[in-house]
């Protein structure tokens, strides 16, 4: 049974179109890549699942339950968390603290537990708990969002571009991270345009282009698509036509 | 005093953050502010008549200046049409004891409770407005009020003249009529108001206004329900406001139009922002700028704009953070 079901979802800023007509699906346990370039629409489908933007037209279903109106608080609170792109960490605050604002739609009581798995999880936030999250490194900046994020015990994560602006060995360490929260039963539904590291996680693979899903797959046969290869992995262009159009 | 300063330095230590416990010496701070609120008990036994009524305003506007504090320095968002609310307040108060002959006392809830409704219902389309146009809107309710009021908003808001006559208020049977009752009064209710602001510090709501302030995406990305806690703010910023309208309907016996105009939101405005956002003394301090220093040099007391307004430049520019900022966000 799928966790996650979105169809036909069109988004406007404005006059303009971001999304033109949205459809997938994310099943429990599964890890789901989104690619795509700049400008793709990646980001507002993202804000869109989290109700941080509301659809024109379309629905999304979470769990057998429309939540397409749905203000963020209460997708929160249902079990869809986030860690935004550009991560977005409270820099005037500790680690520490981060991590419980993370828990913020939960009780206290339940609090501690969750946070004895982000630090299993991250052992560098441990470390560095109470230390200001504005004196962290990117990469430790992006683990606390993502432990942030866990803080609420989301059942699927939403994760913005965790590996943006950061060095490649960071990205590994952050991405094996990613994979062990994914065993421990999250769903993670993963937008990235660093496609390699994201196809080696995922079980499938959407990519988009332009507000539209043009190729959609499995990870492994993505990642052995010409068409992937051309557009994102640097392989060589062998007709020399637009990509994937 | 210090068995109140306890639980609040526990909820610090059990789920507080440091943006607040980082107040060194908080303490300290707490005890010198009681302490100067003790001395300012025995100003009508220092000064004559005229200072009294000035330390009257300075605590009522320093109440009006805290509540716009709540909208703007604390939850960050631009309140232009304050003086509005404390219109609002001041008239229900007039309204109800001139014309219906209700006592002072009873009028205090329904003071609170219609201005704090009105910044609700006029919050809850304004929220989503961002920093400037929230600003252009609320100066347009600002503009409505004193209009409103202006016309005899249904034969009951007295016209430009606006409501004379109002009463004294009575307490056990004292007649509060003296200047130095009066000044007690306005006194007493600051000090509740500071602690109030104190507890709102403290508390769950005062640190959902910071981190929403800080980052308002990450705090909904939380599960912060932004529109819920900005449209709160508001409320409780425009009800404090009302309850200060009251105690001004009191000390003035008379409300008209012209004592809330733009002109008195921009000031509030302007002593927030120059005493230091999220700052109790700052904006005391702010306050006292505005309304004390120019009776101290009360020759030069038509200056006072002239010289408020080259102040607010050179703070703005050497110290954008205001005369005596929020400890927490210096660091």
């Amino acid at each position: 049974m799928s966790l996650l079901d979105i169809a036909d979802l069109r988004v406007n800023y404005g006059q303009i179109e971001a999304l033109k007509g949205i459809s997938l699906t994310v099943s429990k346990r599964e890890i789901i890549a989104i690619l795509g370039a700049n400008g793709a629409g990646k980001t507002t489908l993202m804000r869109t699942i989290s109700g941080l933007l509301l659809p024109r037209s379309g629905t999304i279903h979470f769990d057998g339950v429309g939540i397409t109106k749905l203000g963020a608080d209460r997708i929160v609170r249902r079990g869809i968390a986030q860690s935004p792109e550009g991560r977005r960490v409270f820099g005037t605050l500790t680690v520490l603290e981060n991590l419980r604002l993370g828990g913020f739609t939960r009780p206290h009581g339940e609090i501690a537990g969750s946070l004895d798995f982000v630090m299993s999880m991250f052992p560098r936030l441990a470390e560095r708990r109470g230390q200001f999250a504005g004196t962290l490194s990117g990469g430790e900046q992006q683990m606390l969002a993502i432990g942030r994020a866990l803080m609420a015990k989301p059942r699927l994560l939403l994760l913005d571009e965790p590996s943006l602006g950061l060095a490649p060995i960071i990205v590994q360490a952050i991405f094996r991270s990613l994979r062990q929260i994914a065993r421990t039963g999250v769903t993670v539904l993963l937008v990235e345009q660093n496609a390699r590291m994201a196809l080696k996680l995922a079980d499938r693979g959407y990519v988009l282009e332009v507000g539209r899903i043009v190729l959609t797959g499995e990870a492994d046969t993505l990642l052995g698509s010409s068409e992937i290869q051309t557009a994102y992995l640097g392989g060589e262009r062998s007709d020399g036509a637009s990509l994937l159009s | 005093m210090d068995a109140k300063l306890k639980p609040l330095s526990q909820s610090v230590s059990i789920k507080g953050d440091t943006l607040f416990s980082r107040r060194i010496g908080l303490k300290g701070a707490r005890r010198i502010a009681g302490g100067l609120w003790v001395l300012g008990l025995f100003v009508p036994a220092l000064f004559d008549n005229a200072w009294i009524s000035i330390a009257a305003i300075f605590a009522i506007y320093g109440i009006v200046a805290l509540s716009e504090d709540i909208i703007l320095g604390r939850a960050g968002m631009f309140d232009m049409g304050h003086a509005g609310y404390f219109g609002i307040g001041a008239y229900v108060t007039a309204i109800l004891n001139v014309t219906f002959g209700w006592p002072i006392f009873a009028t205090i809830p329904f003071a609170i409770l219609v201005s704090a409704g009105v910044g609700a219902l006029l919050a809850a389309p304004l929220i989503r407005l961002r920093g400037d146009y929230l600003l252009v809107a609320t100066i347009g309710f600002n503009a409505i009020f004193v209009l409103a009021m202006r016309n005899n908003l249904g034969g009951i808001t007295g016209g430009s003249g606006g409501i004379t006559d109002i009463g004294v208020p009575f307490l056990f049977g004292f007649q509060l009529a003296s200047q130095s009752a009066m000044f007690w009064l306005d006194w007493v209710v600051l000090g509740i108001v500071l602690v109030l602001m104190r507890n709102l510090d403290a508390s769950e709501f005062g640190r959902t206004l910071r981190y929403l302030k800080q980052d308002e995406l990450a705090s909904t990305t939380l599960g912060v329900d932004s529109r819920m806690v900005k449209t709160l703010a508001f409320a409780i910023g425009a009800g404090l406001a009302g309850l200060a309208g009251t105690l001004f309907a009191v000390q003035i016996s008379t409300v008209s139009p012209s004592s809330f105009v733009f002109t008195e939101s921009v000031t509030l405005f302007a002593i927030v922002i120059v005493g230091g956002q999220g700052s109790i003394p700052g904006v005391l301090l702010g306050t006292a700028l505005m309304f004390i220093l120019p009776q101290i040099f009360r020759d030069f007391a038509q200056y006072r704009y002239l010289i408020f307004g080259f102040a607010m430049i050179a703070v703005m520019v050497l110290r954008p953070q205001g005369l005596w900022p929020q400890r927490s966000v210096r660091a």
